[in-house]
């Protein structure tokens, strides 16, 4: 069945976004298009919660669906943003409803031609991240099978971009260790230099520049380094007011 | 060769969870967090020693070890820059010596000398991935030659990924800036060194890239490990001025 192959399909690209070099808004542009193809629906889009957990817009089937989507989020109201808060399928099968339930959103969808407008919430147990939006020309809301395959969708999404953050984390503090053990062995180095150089014990030296990074109002370790590199000599450090021992 | 017959898997498969339960056991009984870590990699490996190198700048820096014999070893081996665990780190793949001393392959014929002396007899070196990069490896040592059974391979490769995971976490809740305070003890076995090199470059007039060069081939000529030296020339008793 073409659905299914097309639902394979999307599964696919999510693999993809384990790899490193991945674009999620270009992966969830992709989904968007994909969620045309698969369902019973003429436009969808995807919105996404910011940190304040204000939903924002990320992706579209097209130029007009952008705007209908700005426009619900403008408004703040809508099938995504129930979808989103409540973290269950809200839909308007007719306009009618829709006014009734969005009444400032909803003449602008029926403005856009649009008469069935369904939110389909992003979430992976607890951690609610966004929604989808699958709206129609025609009215009717989503039938029961397209409802299952709209959240296989949502969820594949939500797999998409809970992995390309947890890969972004991951390297943030992945590079963090590395400067933090580097700048450990640069200190230790410039513990030696400084306790060789003026005939002091380690412990002395690393009170004598921390004072040095305090006086020139500079990170430890980029005191560190400028001891090691030779940038400053420990001469320099020596004119400092001596630390306590 | 088959996972259920393995002794050290005891026929249950390694997971992250039963991982750190094998670490839980071992802070119980008084081990430091990163030393934790690779005692319950040779609890749960059934291994004689389990280090952790990271990358650190631009070379790999030993951060764990299960026990002090470990750490020489992983010193060793970061002093003469090569061996299973720097393959493993350089190629991103498991890199495997089940019988070091039989050496038909002519690799890393120093480091081979050298881990033998200290009674290792084979040694085994997988990467440890986060976020996709290889950020370090994990290095396991057995005193007996022969492969690891198709079970502990897949658990060092478990083990290897919860430490990872498990340490990018401890750094993730450390103030920026700021190393991990559960690696900062553990890193005593190269504080020392890192020290001494800082000692020697002022005493050779020589960058510190160099001074640590000085200090392996010193080590190489006298049979000795670079910590011991670094002993030496913090307490004063060794110099190389010129």
């Amino acid at each position: 069945m073409p659905k299914e192959r097309e639902v394979l399909r999307a599964l696919v690209e999510v693999a993809d976004t384990f790899v490193d070099d991945y674009d999620v808004v270009d992966f969830l542009h992709r989904l968007a298009t994909r969620c045309v193809a698969i369902l019973d629906v003429d436009e969808a889009g995807v919105m996404l919660a910011d940190p304040t957990n204000t939903l924002r817009y990320v992706a579209s089937s097209s130029e007009q669906m952008r705007l209908v989507e700005l426009l619900e989020l403008q408004h703040e109201q809508g099938p995504c943003l129930d979808a989103y808060r409540d973290g269950v399928v809200s839909i308007s099968a007719r306009s009618e409803e829709a006014d009734v339930l969005w009444p400032m959103f909803a003449s602008h969808a029926r403005d856009a031609g649009l008469a069935s407008l369904a939110g389909v919430p992003m979430r992976l147990r607890d951690d609610r991240i966004g929604a989808l939006n699958l709206f129609s020309r025609r009215p009717g809301g989503l039938g029961e099978e397209d409802r299952h395959v709209a959240q296989a969708l949502a969820d594949i999404a939500t797999i998409g971009v809970l992995q390309a953050r947890a890969i972004h984390d991951g390297k943030i503090v992945a590079s963090q260790l590395q400067t933090a053990l580097e700048s450990r062995v640069t200190i230790e180095q410039a513990k030696g230099v400084l306790s060789e150089y003026m005939g002091i014990s380690v412990d002395v030296a690393f009170a004598l520049l921390r004072t040095y990074a305090r006086a020139q109002n500079i990170k430890l370790t980029d005191a560190a380094r400028r001891v090691v590199s030779g940038a400053v000599s420990p001469d320099v450090l020596g004119t400092i007011r001596k630390p306590r021992s | 060769m088959s996972p259920a017959g393995d002794p050290a898997s005891g026929g249950e498969r390694l997971d992250a969870g039963r991982f750190a339960r094998a670490v839980a056991i071992r802070v119980d009984a008084g081990d430091d967090p990163a030393t934790a870590l690779c005692a319950a990699g040779v609890d749960v490996l059934g291994l004689t020693g389990v280090g952790i190198m990271l990358l650190s700048g631009t070379r790999l820096d030993c951060v764990a070890v299960s026990d002090e014999v470990t750490g020489n070893i992983e010193a060793l081996e970061l002093m003469v820059g090569e061996g299973p665990c720097v393959d493993a780190f350089r190629t991103g793949i498991p890199c495997f010596d089940a019988n070091l001393a039989d050496d038909h392959t002519g690799t890393w014929t120093e480091w081979r000398a050298a881990v033998l002396a200290a009674g290792v007899r084979a040694a085994f070196g997988f990467p440890v991935m986060v976020a996709n990069d290889c950020i370090g490896v994990l290095n396991c040592y057995r005193d007996t030659a022969g492969e690891l059974s198709t079970a502990q391979v897949a658990d060092a490769q478990v083990v290897a990924n919860a430490a990872g995971q498990t340490i990018v976490a401890w750094q993730a809740e450390a103030p920026t800036g700021t190393l991990a305070w559960q690696l900062e003890k553990s890193g005593n076995y190269s504080v020392a060194v890192h020290q001494a090199v800082g000692r020697v470059s002022v005493q050779a007039k020589v960058k510190v890239d160099d001074a640590m060069a000085l200090l392996r081939a010193h080590a190489f000529a006298h049979d000795t490990t670079i910590i011991d030296l670094a002993t030496e020339v913090l307490a004063g008793r060794l110099r190389f001025d010129v």
